[in-house]
């Protein structure tokens, strides 16, 4: 490297690349060489240079140029946040913080999904990590008495050139890109000349075509980052503020926390836009990216995470009764068995001898459409049906009603015979149709976009309904219902809008559930359920989004799919699991791994709350009342899991209406 | 800074014949105990009326009656001659009627700017379809609820401003006092019920105190009744002063005549028989 012009670099800009190059790597080459990486392009790459080797019959063409295009997507991405890293970080931190994100938040996630082989168990796992991770964070403070200095510094960082930025972002981006091309070459050598590696057709077109996109294209991903470094400085706000300006609009003030230079640049909006573009790309591309990921079983895969989407749904809704409003709700279930009825009622045979009316398949399978809507508001106007008697109770006395409701619906669903048919619930309800095409068991990927459509609506919901009039009015009800009431508040009204917001989602994850497995009865509905939900909203961070996300995926493979699948993992012979169940058993005779099932669930539950009681991803907010007013002389209102009564008399007069 | 836009323009269009607020004979019983009785207070536009008396006396009573978060149970409150009666405390904030805690309850995990936002949640019209896909109209009353709050807490200083996305529990207790009452304002009240401002306030900060509150009935406009424990403070802004002792009232005058009332000075002093019977509860 020359000292002229562009790649002139100061020693600081030299340590940074050395600070951001090796903790990108790191995950980068994890995925790449230790994980499927390199086999999705190479597989992909091959299936289509030859379309009638059955070597690569697990995928269509279709699925090799779409694993192709993440492939190509996800380096370029890195490429782009190395470059925007370099260009943004202030460089005022150490490495140790940032090394021990990077662990926690990926180098682990992906090790244990090549292990499980599973996405959703690998995240599950990484959520118990993270939480060993915290317990042992917490004992070794408590322990050393320790606690580490404020993030933010008090002055804010030098203001940085365009310019400047520019050159450090596609400096970065570049020596990513050129490094990470040396190092898969040297790697594919290697194979090459150690015989592991199946194709000379690789060596000569593959990896030069790699190699070029890789350092042409980290050129221009480099621009993408300055982009969106530039996007984050004073004089950016000074530009869209002078925009704003001229249409009447008030000016927007800048957080010091996202101004470029940043302190933490991992966790900067910048960077977000870079990981959720990332996820975005995964997550839409995924069914083509499974069978090479995984190899067999993307069919029962998909499926399955269809089933943790509809919990992530019920999550989110319930987050705004609990995480939100603060109102403790112990028959969120309630609600879910509406929408599940209300589709299965309309979807199968019941409706024409309801009604007379006889459908013919496809018109029914059309319906769905309508109907998911139907479900929703359905559930809705029982949420806020089934709020009215609770509006002025609180605490305990909420969840306790609450989870009446929980056993009322299933109940009646039970006794309702001449519209639920009763106990042997409704069969055949039909799947969705789109366009005169029918879905069925054996097309899980329609499901898979149906519920990821689903959760991205929820999720934009949560979020904008979260930053409105109506979300404040809500964190205001959970933190001081009187003093909400006097700012004007209603309390009536708004608490009944959280009931309903929050039933509205569950009545699309039911309509879900209830077309996907086709059979809806009373007892797929349990008390239980609704355990499990809170659970999920709990242990991610009430009221936080991406938390409550992450705690509806770990706890539903925790529960359902690796505590509810011991005894079958032990059936095998010869594997560890099989001793170690023939090794309790005897011991204990008559020993099940079902027995110690929801034993083993409330442990996890019970050790999460010791020590990290505001959930794996807290929401700002809680994270404060948990932690920073612990010497502060008078407790906070903890929301609806920890209500501190006031004076009773004042309180009993407190009217809603 | 203008503060010109926030003014409350109700208040000037009010009549002068017509008291703002009115309490009519207005006794609240819990059990058989009357924690007020048979309170008459008028207090006209623009006008700043004290509340003071003893611990108990029934003071802040009579606010959680004004504001509806207790029930009158017999008398009648009026505003600008309209009963008040079943109204529920936000249909109150509604009409025209808002206030701060003696004991400040401040949202205190949102921040300084959540907590005044709040306060405009009347004057926002936002709907759960609104929220959702935040159209035009209401990103522009957010904005400007957003701006018109940030006038009002520069109407204290500009340290507020400063410090508007910070959590107020990090906040001094002055600082919440100023924040409380920036919430109370933020819903444009013809009437603004202060409980005790200056309560646990340093000098300082009590002469600060007194001064924003005649600013905000001469700036602003708003009328005022507060409760205060300060003689001195109260003697200082107050138009008129009402005394309350055992949930009635006492004495109502012009600040000079309530300093040298008997009666007032027999209740904050103490009389021979109250003091024996706080002996003999003692042993």
């Amino acid at each position: 490297m020359s000292a002229s012009s562009p790649w002139s670099l100061d020693r600081s800009t030299r340590a940074l690349l050395w600070k951001w190059g090796l903790v990108l790597l790191v995950p980068v080459l994890v995925y790449t060489f230790l994980w499927q990486g390199d086999s999705v392009v190479n597989a992909a790459f091959l299936g289509l240079a030859n379309p009638n080797n059955s070597t690569y019959a697990v995928a269509t063409p279709g699925n090799m140029v779409q694993a192709l295009i993440f492939s190509a997507l996800f380096y370029l991405l890195v490429t782009a946040l190395s470059g925007y890293l370099l260009a943004v970080d202030s460089g005022r931190h150490s490495f140790a913080p940032v090394w021990v994100d990077v662990v926690l938040y990926a180098v682990v996630p992906i090790l244990l999904i090549a292990l499980t082989n599973d996405l959703v168990i690998g995240i599950a796992l990484s959520a118990v990590a993270w939480g060993a991770y915290f317990l042992v964070r917490a004992i070794a403070r408590r322990r050393f008495n320790r606690f580490p200095p404020a993030v933010a510094p008090a002055d804010p960082p030098a203001p940085i050139a365009n310019a400047e930025l520019r050159r450090r972002a596609i400096f970065g981006s570049v020596s990513f890109g050129v490094v990470l091309a040396l190092i898969w070459i040297v790697v594919d050598i290697v194979f090459y000349v150690s015989g592991v590696f199946p194709s000379l057709l690789l060596l000569t077109i593959l990896l030069p075509v790699r190699t070029v996109l890789l350092v042409v294209g980290s050129y221009f991903m480099g621009h993408f980052a300055a982009r969106v470094a530039q996007n984050f400085t004073v004089e950016a706000y000074a530009r869209r503020n002078k925009r704003r300006e001229a249409k009447g609009l008030k000016a927007l003030r800048p957080q010091r926390a996202q101004l470029t230079p940043n302190d933490n640049p991992l966790r900067s909006s910048g960077a977000r836009v870079i990981f959720m573009a990332a996820l975005l790309a995964f997550v839409l591309l995924y069914p083509a990216l499974d069978s090479f990921l995984f190899s067999y079983g993307t069919g029962g895969r998909l499926a399955g995470y269809g089933d943790a989407g509809y919990y992530v749904i019920l999550a989110l809704g319930l987050n705004i009764v609990v995480g939100f409003a603060g109102l403790l709700d112990l028959g969120y279930v309630a609600f879910f068995a509406i929408g599940a009825y209300a589709w299965a009622i309309v979807g199968s045979s019941q409706f024409g001898q309801l009604f007379n009316i006889f459908l013919s398949n496809s018109v029914a399978s059309g319906l769905f459409w309508p109907m998911l809507l139907g479900a929703a508001l359905l559930a809705a106007f029982f949420g806020v049906v089934l709020g009215l008697p609770t509006l002025r109770l609180r605490g305990d006395y909420l969840a306790i009603v609450t989870l009446g409701f929980g056993e009322i619906v299933p109940i009646v669903a039970l006794n309702l015979r001449q519209i639920t048919n009763g106990a042997n619930g409704l069969v055949g309800v039909h799947s969705p149709g789109f366009f005169g095409l029918a879905w069925n068991v054996t097309t899980p990927v329609p499901y898979y976009y149906l519920i990821l459509a689903l959760i991205g609506f929820t999720i934009f919901a949560a979020i904008r309904l979260r930053d409105s009039r109506l979300g404040r009015a809500w964190v205001a009800i959970r933190e001081d219902e009187i003093a909400a009431a006097s700012s004007g508040i209603n309390l009536r009204n708004t608490k009944l809008l959280a009931f309903g917001a929050g039933a509205f989602f569950s009545g699309f994850a039911g309509a879900y559930h209830g077309a996907k497995l086709g059979v809806i009865s009373p007892d797929v509905f349990s008390y239980g359920d609704s355990i499990i939900f809170l659970a999920m909203v709990v242990i991610g961070g009430l009221g936080s989004i991406p938390g409550v996300i992450v705690g509806a995926l770990a706890v539903y493979s925790l529960y359902v799919l690796i505590l509810g699948q011991l005894d079958t993992m032990a059936a095998v012979p010869h594997t560890f699991m099989y001793n170690f169940h023939t090794t309790i058993i005897h011991i204990i005779p008559g020993f099940t791994f079902g027995n110690i099932r929801n034993l083993t669930f409330g442990v996890l539950l019970i050790l999460i709350m010791i020590f990290r009681p505001e959930g794996l991803i807290p929401s700002a907010r809680r994270k404060r009342e948990l932690h920073e007013n612990l010497d502060e002389q008078e407790p906070d209102v903890l929301g609806s899991l920890d209500v501190t009564f006031a004076d009773p008399a004042f309180e009993a007069e407190v009217r809603v209406e | 800074m203008s503060t010109s836009e926030i003014k409350s323009p109700v208040s000037e269009a009010a009549s002068v014949e017509t008291p703002l607020l009115e309490l009519r004979d207005v006794t609240k019983r819990f059990g058989g105990l009357a924690a007020v009785q048979d309170v008459s207070l008028r207090i006209m536009p623009g006008e700043i009326i004290s509340i003071i008396g003893p611990n108990g006396a029934g003071k802040t009573t009579v606010f959680n009656l004004i504001t509806g978060i207790y029930r009158v149970t017999t008398g009648e409150i009026l505003l600008g001659g309209q009963t008040l009666a079943g109204l529920s405390p936000d249909r109150i904030v509604r009409r025209g009627i808002t206030r701060t805690f003696q004991n400040i309850r401040l949202f205190n995990n949102m921040t300084v700017l959540e907590n005044v936002l709040v306060g405009y949640h009347t004057r926002l019209r936002a709907t759960v379809l609104g929220a959702l896909f935040r159209p035009p109209h209401v990103r522009r009353e957010e904005e400007e609820a957003r701006e018109k709050a940030l006038k009002l807490l520069g109407f204290f200083g500009p340290e507020l401003v400063a410090r508007q996305d910070e959590y107020v529990l990090n906040l001094s207790y002055a600082e919440k006092r100023r924040v409380e009452i920036a919430r109370a304002l933020a819903a444009q009240p013809k009437l603004l019920l202060l409980d005790e401002p200056t309560a646990g306030m340093n000098e300082a900060e009590t002469l600060d105190a007194v001064k924003y509150v005649r600013r905000l009935r001469d700036e602003l406009g708003v009328t005022i009744l507060l409760i205060e424990h300060k003689l001195a403070v109260t003697m200082g802004i107050s138009d008129r002063i009402a005394v309350l002792d055992y949930g009635k009232k006492i004495a109502e005058d012009l600040p000079e005549v309530i300093r040298r009332d008997e009666r007032v000075i027999a209740a904050y002093l103490g009389r021979p028989t109250s003091v024996d019977e706080e002996q003999v509860s003692a042993e």
